[in-house]
C-alpha cells in the first residue's frame, strides 16, 4: 500500500462532477476516463484512502497527464490539480513506479549549462546527419557557436533558463531589445541561474526541483529587481516557488516574478502610435500562461498595437501537447494533441502564430507551423523604424 | 483484428480467461477493450453519490458496426450491457450493475453532417452538447437543450436522459429536438426510428426511446433539430429580499402570458459560492436572485423585458440589472451553470436533488424543504429552473461523519414526498436511474408500472440493456436474471 | 396546500373503463374527422365515445387536463378566456382524436407539435384498466415515455381517456400575408414564422408575436418582393403527405397533383395520396412486439394499421 502523501482535504474537494473533462487534452483525444483529471483524481483518492494497489494502468493514467492544468480554471470546486499530480508523480518516482534512473539523465544536464550547450552541439550535428528520430523537437537553426547575452543595465532581470538559452537564444535577444526600447536596462540571468526546475517538478523529481528553486532564490536575492520571464513554463514555475517551498522568502521571491508580457503591457504607454506590421497573427495561449499564470490577455494587449489583426483560437486554450518533456515521453499523445491544435490553426487564415512558450514553439514548428514568440514579432515591428 | 493483436495472440499473450472478453477484443481491438481492475473501477460509477457498481469489460467502439457486434456478442453470452457517455449523470443511470460490458461512446464523437435545409444536424452520440452548438454558430444556429453540464455531457447521454436545461422553458427538452435515431437493439438488430418527416409512419418509437436511460438499446447516430439563434437576447438579474418574492415573481411572469427563454433562481448561499468562483457581480446580500432571459426580435424582447421589470418590482424586487454585454451575459450564465460544482468550497459532499412541482407551489414547497433540512441538521441550498418548477435542492454534508449518508437519504426521501404531495413528479431532468426507483410506486400504480415494463420488454425481451434501472424491483422483467453475478474470479 | 393524489383519477374514468371492459373488440369514435385514415375497423367492433369535459385548468401553470371526448373547439374557448391555446389542431374533432391521430396544426412552426403538448395521458388498456403515463407538470423524466407512444397510435395500443396538455399564451398579434417571394428565402429570413405555405407559385406567411416584431418581419420580407395582407391562408387539398422539409422545394406535380406545402415543416396537402415506402426492418420488429405486449388479443381498434403489424 502506497501513501501518495496528498492531503485528504485537497482530494476531497473533487466532487467528480466531470466539468474538467473537455478541458483535458488527453481526454479530448482518447475519450477515456483514465485519461481525464476526474479519473486520475478518482484513482488518487482510491490509492490514498482505500489502499487500492497501484497497477500498471494506474501508473499509465498518471503518466499520460501533460500537466497543462487546463482543468484547474474549469473546476468550480477549485481542486488544486497541479499540486495533486505533481505530488503523485513525485511519490511514484520515489517508489520506482515511474522514471527509472536512466530516464533521469537528461534532467542532470538542465542545471549544467556548459554541458547542455556541448550536447546541444552534438545534437545539432546528429540531427543534420539524421541520427535523431524525427519526433525529437529541436530548432533547425541553432548556431554551433553563439555569444552570451550581455548585460545592458540594472532595471530588470531577464530570466534565460536552460534549454531555451541553449536553443532559442534569439528569442531572448528580441525580448531584451524590446525591454531596452521601453527604456529598461536588462540583466540576463545567463549561466548564473541555469534552470528553474519546472521540468524536474513535472517529471516527479520534486526534491531536485526544490533544491534548484532554493538556489535560484539565493542567487537573485541580492537585490529586489523584478524578474521578467519570456518562457511561460519557467514563469509559472518561478511564480509557484512560494507554493513549492512554502517559505516567506519563496513567497516574496515569487511576487517579484512577471511574465514579460505583463511587464511590457504595463509600460506600453511610452510608445506613441506605432505603425502596425501588415500581418494577421493567431495567438496561441501556452497552458502555463493561461491556466497557471492567467496572464494570457497580456499577450494580446502587447501585440495589438503592432500587428494588423489578432485572431483567437476557439478552443478554450486546449493544450497543444508539448508539455515540457511530455512530447518526448508520450510522443503519440503529444502528436494527437498537436493535430487538433494545428487543425484549428489551419482553419484560420493567418501569417504567423504567436506563442509565448519555447516548448509550444518547438512542438508546433515541427509540423511546419510558422510560429514566433510575441517578443520576436514586436522586436521586428520596432526594428522597422516604428516610432517610439 | 490488428496485426499487433494477432501477434500478441500468437505469442500467447491473450488477455483474459473470459471468452466474452476475447470475442470483444476480436471485434474491436485490444486497445479499445479494457478489462483490468483499474479501468473497470473507473467505469463503475458516474457523477452521482451512489455506491459504485461493478463494471465488466469496458469497450470503446468507433463505428455503428462495432456497437452492433458488441451487442451480438453480449447476446450470445447472455451478458448485460451499459452504455455510457461522459459519466455526468446524477441519478446513477450509468452505474453498471451485474458486471455488464460497459460501452463507452466517447470515441464516437463526430459531427457527421449539418443539413440547413432540413434544419437537422447528424451527430454521433459521443459529441459533446456544447461542441455542437459552438460548431453551429457559423451557420447562425444552435442546439437548444443546454443542460448545466453541457460543456461536457454528450448528446447520446442527453437522448438517454431526455435532458433539459435552463433554456428548455421556451424551447422544450431534448425530446422536442431529436428528429431521428439510429439505434442498436439489445439483440444486435438495427432500427431507424423517427425521421425528418413531421409525422413519420407508425408508432412514435423515437418518443419512447428518448429518456429510457439506456434500457431500450444504444443509439449510434442522432439527427437533432437545429434552432435559429435569435438576433436579440436580454438577460435580467433580479434581486429579492425573500425567496417567496422571487418564486411569486416567476408565477406572475408566466401568468402575464410571457414565456421567457429561461427563468432560474438561486438562493443566497449558492449565489455566494458561485460569485466567488466566477466574479460575475451576483449580489451576495440578496436572499434570492432570479435570472430571466428573453430572446427574439429586438422590439419584442424590449417589450417583454420591461414587462418583467414591472412585474419584478411589483413583487418586491430590490434591484434589477440588465446584462450590458455578451461577456456579462456569458459570465452570469457561467455562474449559474457551474453552481453545483462550486459547492465543494462549502462542504466535501453534496446530494443534488431533482424534483418538479407546479410553479405556483414553489414558495410553499421551498419552505417545507427548509424545514426538513433544519430537522435533519443539514445545510440546504437551492438553485433551480424556476420557470418550469424544476427544483434542485442541494444537501451539503461530509460523508465521513458517522450516519450522515442515512440522514441525507432520509431527508431526500421527505423532499420527494413533499414534491409529490404538491402535485409534482420525481424527476425533471436527472432521470430515475437507481436513485428513485423505489419511489416510482408513489407516482404510479402497479398497472402503470407494468405497462412501462411492457414497453421495455418490446425493445429488450431479455432485459440485458442497463439492467436494474428505472423500474422498481418486482416490476422489471428479467432484470433479476440479468443481474446474476458472473462467476467469481473470472478477471482474477 | 392540499395533497395531490396521483393514483386516484377522476371517477368518470372508472365508468369509462368499465364500459371498455376486458373482452370485446372495441374502438373510440370522436367526431370521426379522420375516421378512415388508418384503415377500416373490423366489423363487429363496438364503437363508444370517450367522456368529455375539462377536469382541471390552471392558466398560471400553463396546464390543462381534459377528458378525451371534449371537442377542441370547447377546449379552445375555455383557454381563450385566459389568452391561451394548445398545439392541437381544431378540425372539428375531439382532444382524444387529435392525439390518437397525431397530426399537427397548420401553424406547426408557431404552435408546436401535438406530441410535444402531451404531458400526461390516461388510457384504458386492453385489459380494461386505467393506465397513467407521463406527469402533470411541464417538465418530467419520471419513467418511460409511454404517452409519446400513444400520440399517433390511432387507438391501437390503448384507448385515450384523459389528457394533460401544455398550454401556451396566444401571441398578442397575428397576420397573414401573400407574396410571390421564393418560400425558401422567406423561411431563411424570418425568425419564428408561425406558418409558411406554398402552392408552387404563391407563398402565404402567417406571422405571430408582438406587433412591432411582425411589422419588422414584414419589412425584412418587403425587401425581396411585395406583400399583400390576406384574411387567411389558402384552401388545402385533401390528402396529407409527410416529407423531409428540404424535399418540398422540388415536388413533382405528376406524383402529387395540386398541392400546398408547409415550408420548414414537411407537411404537404395534395390532390393525390402519398405512396408509402417500405418500413424499416428493426422498427417493424419493435412495433409488432409492442402490439403483442399492449394488445395481445388485437381487440383495440382492430383493423386499423398504424405500426406495420397485420
Amino acid at each position: 500500500m502506497v501513501d501518495l502523501k496528498i492531503g485528504i482535504e485537497e482530494l476531497n474537494t473533487c466532487v467528480q462532477c466531470g466539468l474538467c473533462l473537455p478541458h483535458c487534452p488527453t481526454f479530448r483525444i482518447t475519450g477515456e476516463e483514465a485519461m481525464s483529471p476526474r479519473g486520475r483524481i478518482r484513482l488518487m483518492q482510491e490509492i490514498q484512502m482505500n489502499d487500492r494497489p497501484i497497477t500498471k494502468e494506474a501508473v499509465d493514467s498518471f503518466d499520460t497527464c501533460i500537466q497543462c492544468r487546463g482543468c484547474e480554471p474549469a473546476c468550480p470546486s477549485g481542486v488544486p490539480y497541479g499540486s495533486l499530480i505533481e505530488q503523485t508523480k513525485s511519490t511514484l518516482v520515489e517508489k520506482k513506479y515511474l522514471l527509472p534512473k536512466w530516464q533521469q539523465i537528461p534532467f542532470f544536464f538542465l542545471t549544467r549549462p556548459r554541458l547542455l550547450r556541448f550536447f546541444t552541439r552534438l545534437l545539432v550535428v546528429a540531427k543534420k546527419i539524421h541520427l535523431l528520430p524525427n519526433r525529437f523537437a529541436m530548432p533547425e537553426n541553432i548556431p554551433i557557436w553563439d555569444k552570451p547575452l550581455r548585460e545592458s543595465g540594472n532595471d530588470v532581470y531577464l530570466f534565460t533558463g536552460c534549454v531555451m538559452d541553449a536553443w532559442q537564444r534569439e528569442t531572448h535577444r528580441s525580448s531584451k531589445r524590446v525591454l531596452e526600447h521601453l527604456g529598461f536596462g536588462v540583466t540576463p540571468t545567463g549561466d548564473r541561474i541555469p534552470c528553474c526546475g519546472a521540468l524536474h517538478d513535472h517529471a516527479g523529481l520534486m526534491q531536485s526541483a526544490k533544491d534548484i528553486s532554493q538556489k535560484v532564490i539565493r542567487s537573485l536575492s541580492e537585490n529586489e529587481l523584478p524578474i521578467l520571464v519570456d518562457s511561460a513554463g519557467c514563469g509559472a514555475a518561478l511564480k509557484e516557488y512560494g507554493h513549492l517551498l512554502g517559505t516567506d522568502e519563496a513567497n516574496r521571491f515569487s511576487a517579484r516574478v512577471f511574465d514579460i508580457h505583463e511587464w511590457v503591457a504595463e509600460h506600453l504607454d511610452v510608445l506613441q502610435s506605432p505603425a502596425k506590421l501588415p500581418i494577421s497573427v493567431i495567438v496561441q495561449d501556452p497552458c502555463h500562461l493561461r491556466h497557471v499564470q492567467e496572464s494570457h490577455e497580456a499577450v494580446r494587449l502587447v501585440l495589438e498595437p503592432f500587428v494588423e489583426t489578432l485572431i483567437d483560437l476557439n478552443d478554450d486554450g486546449l493544450c497543444c501537447g508539448a508539455g515540457g518533456a511530455f512530447s518526448l515521453f508520450q510522443p503519440a499523445l503529444a502528436s494527437q494533441a498537436r493535430e487538433r491544435k494545428v487543425a484549428g490553426i489551419r482553419a484560420q487564415s493567418h501569417d504567423v502564430v504567436a506563442s509565448a512558450n519555447p516548448g509550444c514553439m518547438l512542438h508546433l514548428q515541427q509540423v511546419g507551423v510558422n510560429i514566433k514568440h510575441p517578443m520576436e514579432i514586436i522586436d521586428e515591428a520596432l526594428s522597422r523604424g516604428i516610432q517610439i | 483484428m490488428s496485426f499487433l493483436d494477432r501477434f500478441k495472440k500468437a505469442i500467447g499473450r491473450t488477455t483474459s480467461q473470459d471468452p466474452f472478453v476475447a470475442d470483444l477484443i476480436e471485434a474491436l481491438s485490444a486497445e479499445r477493450v479494457h478489462f483490468d481492475a483499474t479501468q473497470r473501477f473507473l467505469h463503475s460509477h458516474d457523477a452521482s453519490v451512489f455506491d459504485e457498481g461493478n463494471a465488466g469489460p469496458v469497450c470503446f467502439p468507433i463505428t455503428t458496426q462495432e456497437v452492433q457486434e458488441i451487442m451480438q456478442i453480449a447476446q450470445q453470452y447472455s451478458r448485460p450491457v451499459v452504455a455510457r457517455g461522459a459519466g455526468t449523470g446524477l441519478a446513477g443511470g450509468a452505474i453498471p450493475l451485474g458486471e455488464p460490458a460497459v460501452i463507452a461512446m466517447t470515441k464516437m464523437n463526430k459531427i457527421l453532417e449539418i443539413d440547413i435545409d432540413n434544419r437537422v444536424a447528424w451527430v454521433e452520440p459521443g459529441v459533446i452538447n456544447l461542441d455542437l452548438s459552438i460548431h453551429l454558430q457559423q451557420y447562425g444556429y444552435h442546439f437548444a437543450p443546454d443542460p448545466s453540464s453541457q460543456q461536457v455531457c454528450t448528446i447520446g447521454g442527453n437522448v438517454a436522459n431526455n435532458s433539459g436545461g435552463p433554456h428548455c422553458l421556451a424551447y422544450g427538452v431534448t425530446d422536442a429536438h431529436v428528429l431521428a435515431l439510429e439505434v442498436i437493439l439489445p439483440d444486435g438488430e438495427m432500427a431507424v426510428i423517427g425521421g425528418l418527416e413531421p409525422e413519420p409512419e407508425g408508432l412514435d418509437l423515437r418518443g419512447a426511446f428518448i429518456g429510457s436511460e439506456g434500457t431500450l438499446g444504444i443509439t449510434t447516430k442522432i439527427g437533432v433539430r437545429i434552432t435559429k439563434t435569435p438576433p436579440d437576447v436580454r438577460t435580467l438579474l433580479l434581486s429579492f429580499s425573500s425567496m417567496r418574492d422571487a418564486a411569486q415573481t416567476v408565477s406572475a411572469v408566466i401568468a402575464a402570458g410571457i414565456v421567457p427563454a429561461a427563468m432560474e433562481v438561486m438562493d443566497q448561499r449558492i449565489t455566494n459560492a458561485v460569485e466567488s468562483f466566477v466574479g460575475a457581480g451576483y449580489p451576495i446580500d440578496a436572499a434570492a436572485v432570479l435570472l430571466v432571459e428573453v430572446e427574439g426580435l429586438i422590439d419584442g424582447t424590449e417589450i417583454e423585458a420591461s414587462h418583467i421589470r414591472e412585474i419584478g418590482f411589483k413583487h418586491g424586487a430590490t434591484n434589477i440589472r440588465v446584462a450590458d454585454s455578451e461577456q456579462e451575459r456569458e459570465l452570469l450564465w457561467k455562474g449559474r451553470k457551474t453552481a453545483f460544482g462550486a459547492i465543494a468550497q462549502i462542504a466535501p459532499d453534496y446530494y443534488l436533488h431533482d424534483t418538479v412541482v407546479p410553479r405556483s407551489s414553489l414558495a410553499d414547497v421551498l419552505e417545507k424543504i427548509d424545514e426538513v433540512a433544519e430537522r435533519y441538521e443539514l445545510i440546504v441550498m437551492n438553485v433551480f429552473h424556476a420557470g418550469d418548477g424544476n427544483l434542485h435542492p442541494l444537501l451539503l454534508f461530509d460523508a465521513r461523519e458517522e450516519g450522515m449518508l442515512e440522514k441525507v437519504h432520509a431527508a431526500g426521501a421527505e423532499i420527494m414526498r413533499i414534491s409529490l404531495d404538491a402535485g409534482g413528479v420525481l424527476s425533471g431532468e436527472h432521470g430515475i436511474g437507481i436513485e428513485k426507483q423505489a419511489y416510482m410506486n408513489e407516482l404510479f400504480t402497479d398497472e402503470d408500472l407494468n405497462h412501462q415494463n411492457r414497453l421495455r420488454y418490446a425493445f429488450d425481451p431479455d432485459c440485458r440493456s442497463n439492467p436494474g434501472k428505472v423500474l422498481p424491483a418486482g416490476h422489471s422483467c428479467a432484470d433479476i436474471q440479468a443481474l446474476k453475478k458472473v462467476p467469481e474470479g473470472i478477471w482474477g | 396546500m392540499g395533497v395531490v393524489d396521483h393514483k386516484n383519477p377522476d371517477p368518470v374514468l372508472n365508468d369509462f373503463a368499465y364500459e371498455v371492459g376486458p373482452t370485446q373488440p372495441i374502438a373510440i369514435a370522436g367526431n370521426r374527422t379522420c375516421w378512415e385514415l388508418s384503415g377500416t375497423l373490423n366489423s363487429g367492433t363496438t364503437v363508444i365515445s370517450a367522456p368529455s369535459g375539462i377536469v382541471d385548468y390552471r392558466p398560471e401553470e400553463m396546464i390543462v387536463t381534459v377528458r378525451a371526448g371534449t371537442t377542441i373547439k370547447d377546449l379552445d374557448e375555455c383557454l381563450a378566456v385566459h389568452k391561451q391555446r394548445t398545439s392541437l389542431p381544431d378540425r372539428g374533432g375531439t382532444v382524444g382524436g387529435a392525439i390518437a391521430v397525431g397530426h399537427n396544426d397548420l401553424q406547426r412552426l408557431g404552435k408546436g407539435s401535438v406530441r410535444d403538448a402531451v404531458l400526461r395521458l390516461r388510457y384504458i388498456s386492453s385489459e380494461g384498466q386505467i393506465i397513467t403515463c407521463g406527469g402533470p407538470v411541464v417538465k418530467n423524466v419520471t419513467g418511460f415515455n409511454l404517452h409519446k407512444l400513444m400520440v399517433g397510435s390511432f387507438g391501437t395500443i390503448g384507448l385515450i381517456a384523459e389528457a394533460t396538455l401544455r398550454t401556451n399564451p396566444i401571441p398578442p398579434a397575428q397576420s397573414w400575408v401573400k407574396t410571390m417571394i421564393d418560400p425558401k428565402l422567406v423561411f431563411d429570413k424570418l425568425l419564428r414564422p408561425s406558418a409558411i405555405l406554398w402552392d408552387g407559385q404563391t407563398t402565404w406567411v402567417h406571422l405571430e408575436g408582438h406587433l412591432p416584431d411582425i411589422t419588422a418581419q414584414k419589412k425584412t420580407l418587403g425587401k425581396f418582393g411585395t406583400l399583400d395582407e390576406v384574411a387567411h391562408g389558402p384552401e388545402l387539398p385533401a390528402n396529407r403527405w409527410s416529407l423531409p422539409p428540404a424535399d418540398l422545394y422540388q415536388l413533382d406535380t405528376s406524383d402529387i397533383g395540386n398541392f400546398v406545402a408547409s415550408i420548414g415543416v414537411g407537411t404537404v396537402w395534395a390532390d393525390l395520396p402519398q405512396k408509402k415506402g417500405p418500413p424499416d426492418k428493426g422498427k417493424l420488429i419493435i412495433e409488432n412486439r409492442l402490439k403483442q405486449q399492449f394488445d395481445p388479443e388485437n381487440r383495440l381498434s382492430p383493423g386499423r394499421k398504424v405500426g406495420n403489424w397485420s
